[in-house]
């Protein structure tokens, strides 16, 4: 019988060297480690980044720095517990800095029409709460990705704010900023406290009630969970209303500490609170993490962006630094599902 | 009969192939003849699809070889069994909807001029030649949309033969087609062979196989049982060469009082099931569901659970009326469905053992989850599950242990009836025991079991009756006493002539 040449190549390849397998079991275990403590780590990147500032820029150690670190990571924190949620249940919400812009021009212009500012507190989270239900209603209805969805809706969003402002910026009087003025303790800013609930109230949310356990259920297999009797597009338009709400907080917390509103005041905020989701832990296929890792993920993003402006790297690298970071967690991410399916 | 002089045109030899959980082929060898129309038979999971699947390269053996024109592979690509003139036309051969007939031929394997536009006039010269050489009616320019599902076959076997084969595989090639088009089809088998092609045919339609078929091989559980020329042979000889499993594990039947009716499912249309579908189950009875593979039998779970809108259709059960339009009402009304894809639709597989247990039952209780640990070490101990902890993540438990989770889920909710498709399927032979044994408690609180399986002696030994489907129809309901195994068979194929 001829020797045919697919023999040759068909033969399955000569099984892995003992010396290998070893390394690569040694590699599994640093992975694994890695994939179930990965707030350590970034604790720990946090910890070293803020040390490494601070010997090139002692002002960095400054309290006034370290506090304004505090209450950038509050809006952020707000809307990436938001985001955490969503990711979970495998959705995306990309309008959510559009709707920040809309809920923020929406509680401008009341209190400069001389409504009560709790009420344009609550109009704020109405609004972001209405926006982003939306965002659910559409993807249930026409059966279409919420990422794409609120693509679509980005621009609507946008458009309303600036329909309603004539694109111009709607400054808050003095008296709207007294939650940024505010600190607890002396030291402690209180919309570092209202970030705080934020993330609590989404860990509570996570961990402890039915709502939480359908989160992961439909984040990590729609049809078991439809299946198991759970109702797939009544949880999504909870858990899009929940995202409205942290949202619609994050509006006020903004618009308290910049003391004005516009389209764009809360533009860019969408992709740093995913990142920091990711890069807290979460799969971008949803199903698995939690809020703990957000937390760091966001105050780790903090540091980073106080780093930039200390060492003063120019303001359009650090655009690419936060890229390539989100870039990393995400291939961190792919390690995780790979090191799992190993298992 | 073929041309025996010049040896076979292929041949597998000691074929073997498992996987996790189950031998899908054992030993196989199998000879074909230029010129030879070689039928393959077997039971719903037999193996005949794993065969077809290592002939088109898809799957590679575990062991074995396969010999073409008397050269030997260990294993084929779809690009190498091609190449080495074996061309395979599977069951749903997937047309593309938005190009004509021509196109979808030539698909992948596009005749250009210059350098990327297509030269479609040559294209339907080329396909109308061979369609002319064949001697059949196919319009070369009509869309794949519009194909009748003849046509769709007819097009499928003229990609094949442009590639100029030695060996057609041909799977259920007439289940979608009427009588007069599957005898066109058998014709044009036959004078395909007489040119000198060699063609293993796979069906379900025993008649058609005797009539088309020189040989004949049957599969069961993965072994190759016998090879016989048809003269002679009936139907009646490949059903019983079909069936006759020996199952290792039995389910041991214990006497169990049959109360009065659980649930009735009455006119439940919707689809895959034309004809308005109706029974009932007991309190303490099974009732089986048999048939072939596509005979409708989980798309009637499916329409029962909610799962599919069903058109028509209203249950009773335990003496209320339902009519459940989501998994969410019927888990309501009592009912549980244990899916057949584990994995695709049971599991939450990064999810905790406890959580996958307490899915179903945090539906029915408050906000807060309370006592979920405590109740889902109960169903695991009840159940025999073996994990270190109710936290292990499900998908690191073996089959066996997936299966008694998803099961779990309803045990945790107290369902009153159970609807099991293909329970044991792919599950250890300790397992599918344990299996057994809850169905048996189950029986015995009085809840009531519906169980769809292609496992012929499983099917009878575990049914108090059996609905026999066909068609997406239910043809017959027969007390399993009297029932064996080459009965139900003849059934679900529809050979009448017993």
């Amino acid at each position: 019988m001829p020797e045919s040449a697919q023999t040759a190549t068909a033969t399955p390849p000569a099984p892995g060297s003992d010396g290998a397998a070893d390394g690569h079991a040694r590699s599994q275990r640093i992975t694994r480690f890695i994939a179930a403590n990965q707030w350590v780590l970034l604790l720990a990147l946090t910890l070293v980044l803020g040390l490494f500032t601070g010997l090139m820029n002692e002002r960095f150690f400054n309290s006034r720095n370290l506090i304004s670190i505090l209450e950038q990571s509050s809006v952020l924190g707000l809307v990436a517990a938001g985001a955490t949620i969503l990711i979970i249940s495998g959705n995306f919400d990309i309008s959510v800095g559009a709707i920040i812009g809309l809920a923020a021009v929406v509680m401008a212009i009341m209190v400069l029409a001389g409504y009560p500012e709790e009420l344009a507190m609550l109009a704020g989270i109405l609004v972001a709460v209405v926006c982003s239900v939306f965002n659910a209603a559409v993807s249930r209805l026409f059966q279409a990705p919420t990422f794409i969805v609120s693509l679509a809706t980005l621009g609507i969003y946008t458009g309303i704010s600036l329909w309603l402002t004539s694109g111009l910026i709607q400054v808050t009087p003095q008296n709207f900023n007294f939650l940024a003025g505010t600190r607890i303790g002396g030291n402690i800013p209180l919309i570092f406290l209202i970030g705080l609930v934020g993330y609590v109230a989404v860990g509570f949310l996570l961990k402890y009630t039915k709502i939480g356990r359908r989160t992961y259920a439909v984040g990590d297999n729609p049809r078991a969970a439809f299946l198991s009797g759970i109702d797939v597009s009544r949880t999504t338009v909870m858990l899009f209303a929940i995202n409205g709400i942290l949202v619609g907080m994050a509006a006020i917390v903004l618009i308290s500490r910049i003391g004005s509103a516009e389209t764009d005041t809360g533009a860019g905020l969408e992709l740093r609170a995913i990142g920091a989701v990711v890069i807290g832990g979460v799969p971008i296929t949803g199903g698995r993490g939690g809020v703990v890792g957000t937390f760091f993920g966001v105050l780790l993003l903090g540091v980073i962006s106080n780093m930039l402006n200390m060492l003063r790297v120019d303001p359009f690298l650090q655009h690419i630094a936060f890229g390539g970071l989100i870039v990393v967690a995400i291939g961190v991410s792919w390690l995780r599902t790979r090191v799992g399916n190993e298992g | 009969m073929g041309d025996r002089s010049q040896g076979p045109v292929l041949s597998l030899e000691g074929i073997s192939k498992a996987y996790p959980g189950t031998r899908a082929l054992v030993d196989v060898s199998l000879d074909l003849h230029a010129g030879e129309v070689h039928g393959l038979i077997g039971e719903n999971g037999a193996g005949k699809s794993t065969l077809m699947k290592i002939l088109a390269g898809v799957v590679h053996p575990d062991q074995g070889h396969i010999v073409i024109g008397g050269v030997e592979h260990r294993r084929l690509t779809p690009g190498s069994a091609l190449e080495f003139g074996v061309s395979t036309i599977f069951q749903d051969a997937d047309i593309v909807r938005s190009l004509t007939v021509a196109d979808n031929i030539f698909l992948g394997h596009e005749p250009t001029r210059g350098l990327t536009v297509v030269d479609t006039r040559q294209q339907q010269r080329v396909v109308q030649g061979l369609i002319d050489e064949l001697g059949v009616s196919l319009d070369p320019t009509k869309l794949g949309a519009d194909l009748t599902p003849a046509e769709r076959q007819l097009t499928m076997i003229v990609r094949a033969l442009r590639f100029d084969p030695a060996v057609l595989v041909l799977d259920e090639p007439t289940s979608s087609l009427g009588q007069t088009e599957t005898e066109h089809l058998l014709g044009l088998i036959g004078r395909l062979a007489h040119q000198g092609l060699g063609i293993i045919y796979i069906s379900h339609y025993l008649e058609e196989v005797l009539h088309v078929a020189d040989r004949v091989t049957v599969l069961k559980d993965g072994q190759h049982v016998a090879t016989r020329p048809v003269d002679g042979i009936t139907p009646d000889d490949l059903v019983r060469l079909m069936v006759g499993r020996d199952a290792s594990a039995f389910f041991v039947k214990e006497p169990v009082d049959i109360g009065e009716v659980m649930m009735r499912a009455e006119g439940f249309t919707g689809p895959g099931i034309e004809e308005p579908a109706s029974f009932e189950v007991r309190r303490g009875e099974v009732l089986g569901f048999g048939g072939l593979v596509g005979a409708g039998r989980t798309e009637l779970m499916e329409l029962i659970f909610g799962v599919r809108k069903a058109s028509s259709g209203t249950l009773y059960i335990d003496g209320e009326t339902h009519r459940p339009s989501s998994p969410r009402e019927a888990v309501a009304a009592g009912l549980s469905l244990v899916t057949e894809d584990r994995g695709g639709s049971g599991l939450l597989p990064d999810r905790s053992v406890r959580e996958n247990i307490a899915s179903a039952w945090n539906e029915l209780r408050g906000l807060l989850v309370r006592g979920e640990r405590q109740m889902s070490e109960g169903i695991v101990d009840r159940l025999g599950v073996v994990t270190p902890s109710v936290e292990q993540e499900v998908s690191r438990l073996s089959g066996g242990n997936q299966q008694k989770v998803v099961i779990g889920r309803w045990l945790a909710v107290d369902a009153k009836v159970y609807l099991l498709d293909e329970p044991t399927k792919g599950v250890d032979v300790g397992a599918k025991h344990d299996i057994y044994g809850l169905i048996s408690d189950l029986l015995k609180q009085g809840r009531a079991v519906v169980i769809v399986s292609s496992d012929l002696p499983e099917l009878l030994s575990i049914s108090d009756r059996i609905a026999i489907m066909r068609h997406g129809r239910i043809v017959d309901t027969v007390p399993a006493a009297d029932a064996t195994e080459q009965s139900l068979m003849r059934r679900f194929l529809g050979v009448t002539d017993a």
